[in-house]
């Protein structure tokens, strides 16, 4: 069985578009909220988004798109694309020069591509309106490859022309650590040399409002307190886009290409509520389970973990089970491991939220310091008991649990080990 | 630029009766669709919605195809030939040619089927297809494609005196190429050191193309075929050489007909090099005859097969 290093990444999120960004905002718990504009209308409660900045995607035709100018593309390849497609582009682009990866590397049939992505709501009611507007010979081509769930892979694939294996995952907000896993086996069972995981998301208006009427969005105003997982005064979660890729490679193309990786991947595991399609288990008994089976296929004790970069979202229930279920599996969980949600600084991204927080925590694991859990003023109750971080803490830790759980109660757990 | 859009015609027909009057808020949307386009590409389409005159479709579907070639290639759409191809030439995959058909359909208010668009594989092929569809008039002939071996299978005419390589032919006319080689008998002597295409050979090229168009592009009633042994040359008019053709050219001949009366047949001609002119020939005539032919019955349906090709599928 092949060991499994992560060897690239790559980042456009509200905190960032690049890593070196990316990393002062999390040493430094630099938030990327703004009142986003497109929600600052008197019908709209929500007020607050983690915004990509440099980018404009707020159109149904591509053509009217910016992002910045380091980056190239044709009409050809823009037309397809939903504005989630655009950022994870762009992030794996960045992921495979971070990965020093040549064409060939690239277009193999050992190397795939796993992607999550919640589709583009905002681009498929634009086109339903057309057809409907304009009739059905006349909508667009391309309405279904740039806006159905999958419009990510059917759009990488092809632009990086992909050989391996592809696949997308839909568990909504555990969708992209689910894409992890599942690389991580492909590579490790030597079906693949190489994946390539891809978490985005739009994090436009049609992507995150539709979560205001489950009163999951946090209402207040102030983009500096708006997300704050584990403070009592949390009030629901702040929705974000962007993409992070991250590049698993096999410890044998590892030696051969003679490149030094960010961190091992050293197993993970998943499990279910049963419970309920919209809430987290009250005692977060997936999440305990996932964190277990995770734990034993990485064969080791709950006390080697050295910090748990949290599911937390800031909404009121799943904050309370996330602590819940680290409570069950973490003896010492008073004190060890290290706990932080870097929501707290993003906003949820949602299907992007698993890659998005594995690359925070292999990229922190690397330059040696554990990003604290920002904006907590008051520490909610309930959340007592887990070692919460409030500051960063400039200390490398040896072996990182990445958490993310998803409607219908998916939960993912994965391990990261320092090389 | 050819005029497709009159030439192939002898009588015009009528303008389309314009189905609605042309709002200021169609403007308005016609703008919109067009926005990418050039402004003598809306100017042009606003004319047709307004009138209904043909005249100015040519302008609006090269503006259109023009605004979905990558900008590296459009310079090939500037006084582009008819046998200009779509995949081939211009880059335009069967996507792209969706989105044309869509703002075309979009930008003259008609319809265009799926069986239609299968059919359009050069710019004079859409062009033709589009004003025909405007005017109620029959669609013409798929643009047939013919490597050498099925010109020098039909041709009276052989090698070495066959001057076209490939060629293509649809009812509205035929296009040909040449590649001067340097090998051809006659540059021996023509001239002395300094092997030149006699112009004399490029009106020949021009009438083969001319015999081509006959026996491939011409559609015979019922019955009847055109024959082989039965075109010659009777004249020509208004030929003038422009440009010195050498070996290593690669001469694109162009013909369309004019009129036709049996038993004459007149054609208008042209041979360029790349972008520049070489050879003229306002008007040429071949007269020509028919044979009879079996009628074929008519094809009986297969029980079970599909009526028509099934459309491509993405997945």
């Amino acid at each position: 069985m092949s060991r499994v290093f992560i060897t690239g990444l790559g980042f456009i999120t509200s905190i960032g578009n690049d890593s070196a960004q990316v990393e002062d905002s999390l040493r430094h718990l630099k938030h990327g909220f703004e009142l986003y504009p497109p929600f600052q209308t008197p019908d709209t409660p929500c007020k607050v988004a983690g915004t990509i900045k440099g980018f404009f995607t707020d159109s149904g035709d591509q053509e009217d798109w910016t992002y910045p100018e380091r980056y190239k593309f044709k009409r050809e390849l823009m037309r397809t694309m939903a504005p989630n497609g655009l950022f994870a582009h762009c992030a794996l682009l960045q992921a495979i020069e971070d990965a020093k990866l040549s064409d060939e590397d690239i277009s193999n049939p050992d190397t795939g591509l796993n992607a999550a992505s919640g589709g583009s709501p905002f681009l498929t009611h634009y086109n339903h309106e057309r057809l409907q507007k304009l009739g059905v010979m006349r909508c667009s081509p391309f309405g279904i490859v740039s806006s159905i769930v999958g419009t990510l892979n059917f759009n990488l694939v092809a632009a990086f022309k992909i050989q391996g294996s592809s696949c997308g995952f839909s568990s909504a907000c555990a969708s992209s650590a689910h894409a992890l896993g599942f690389a991580y086996d492909d590579i490790k069972l030597g079906r693949q040399k190489r994946m390539f995981v891809v978490g985005a998301e739009d994090g436009n208006k049609d992507a995150i409002l539709p979560f205001a009427g489950m009163r999951t969005l946090s209402l207040q105003t102030d983009p500096a307190i708006a997300s704050r997982p584990f403070d009592a005064a949390r009030d629901g979660f702040v929705g974000t886009g962007g993409s992070c890729v991250l590049v698993l490679e096999s410890e044998e193309e590892v030696l051969r290409r003679g490149v030094t990786p960010y961190a091992e991947v050293i197993g993970w595991g998943q499990a279910s509520d049963g419970y309920n399609v919209a809430i987290s288990h009250p005692e977060g008994n997936g999440l305990q389970l996932a964190m277990k089976r995770a734990l034993a296929s990485a064969s080791l004790a709950p006390e080697n973990v050295d910090y748990v970069n949290a599911h937390a979202t800031s909404t009121l229930i799943g904050d309370i089970s996330e602590v819940k279920a680290l409570k069950a599996v973490f003896p010492q969980a008073s004190t060890k491991p290290y706990v932080s949600s870097t929501k707290a600084l993003t906003g949820h991204g949602l299907s992007l939220a698993g890659a998005m927080e594995s690359a925070f925590s292999v990229l922190a694991m690397k330059r040696g310091f554990i990003p604290g859990s920002a904006h907590i003023s008051k520490i909610d109750p309930a959340c007592e008991g887990i070692a919460i971080l409030k500051e960063t803490l400039n200390e490398a830790p040896s072996v990182v649990m990445k958490n993310a759980s998803g409607f219908g109660g998916a939960n993912v757990s994965v391990l990261f080990k320092k090389v | 630029m050819p005029e497709a859009a009159s030439s192939h015609t002898g009588t015009k027909a009528p303008f389309i009766a314009l189905a609605k009057p042309f709002t200021p808020e169609d403007e308005v949307a016609l703008r919109e669709a067009l926005k990418r386009c050039s402004p003598s590409t809306f100017e042009s389409a606003v004319q047709f919605r307004k009138t209904g005159n043909p005249e100015h479709l040519p302008a609006v579907v090269i503006g259109v195809i023009e605004r979905y070639v990558e900008p590296e290639l459009r310079v090939k759409l500037k006084d582009a030939a008819d046998d200009l191809r779509m995949i081939e030439d211009l880059g335009i995959d069967s996507l792209t040619m969706m989105e044309i058909v869509i703002l075309v359909e979009d930008v003259l208010q008609m319809t265009i089927n799926n069986e239609e668009l299968r059919n359009l594989r050069t710019v004079g092929d859409v062009k033709a297809f589009i004003d025909c569809k405007v005017r109620g008039l029959p669609l013409p002939k798929p643009t047939k494609f013919l490597p050498i071996e099925h010109i020098a299978s039909v041709m009276p005419i052989q090698p070495p005196f066959l001057f076209i390589n490939e060629a293509s032919v649809s009812s509205l006319g035929a296009n040909g190429k040449y590649k001067i080689s340097g090998q051809e008998f006659f540059l021996q002597g023509h001239f002395k050191d300094n092997p030149v295409m006699p112009a004399s050979i490029m009106l020949e090229a021009l009438g083969q193309l001319a015999v081509l168009y006959l026996l491939e592009g011409l559609v015979p009633e019922a019955g009847k075929a055109v024959a082989p042994n039965l075109i010659y040359f009777t004249g020509c008019e208004g030929v003038r050489a422009h440009r010195i053709c050498k070996p290593g050219d690669i001469l694109s001949l162009a013909i369309k007909p004019k009129r036709m009366k049996m038993p004459l047949a007149t054609f208008e001609g042209s041979i360029r090099v790349g972008q520049e002119k070489a050879v003229i020939a306002e008007e040429f005539t071949l007269t020509f005859g028919f044979v009879d032919v079996p009628v074929a019955p008519p094809a009986t349906e297969v029980q079970g097969a599909p009526a028509s090709q099934p459309a491509p599928s993405a997945s």
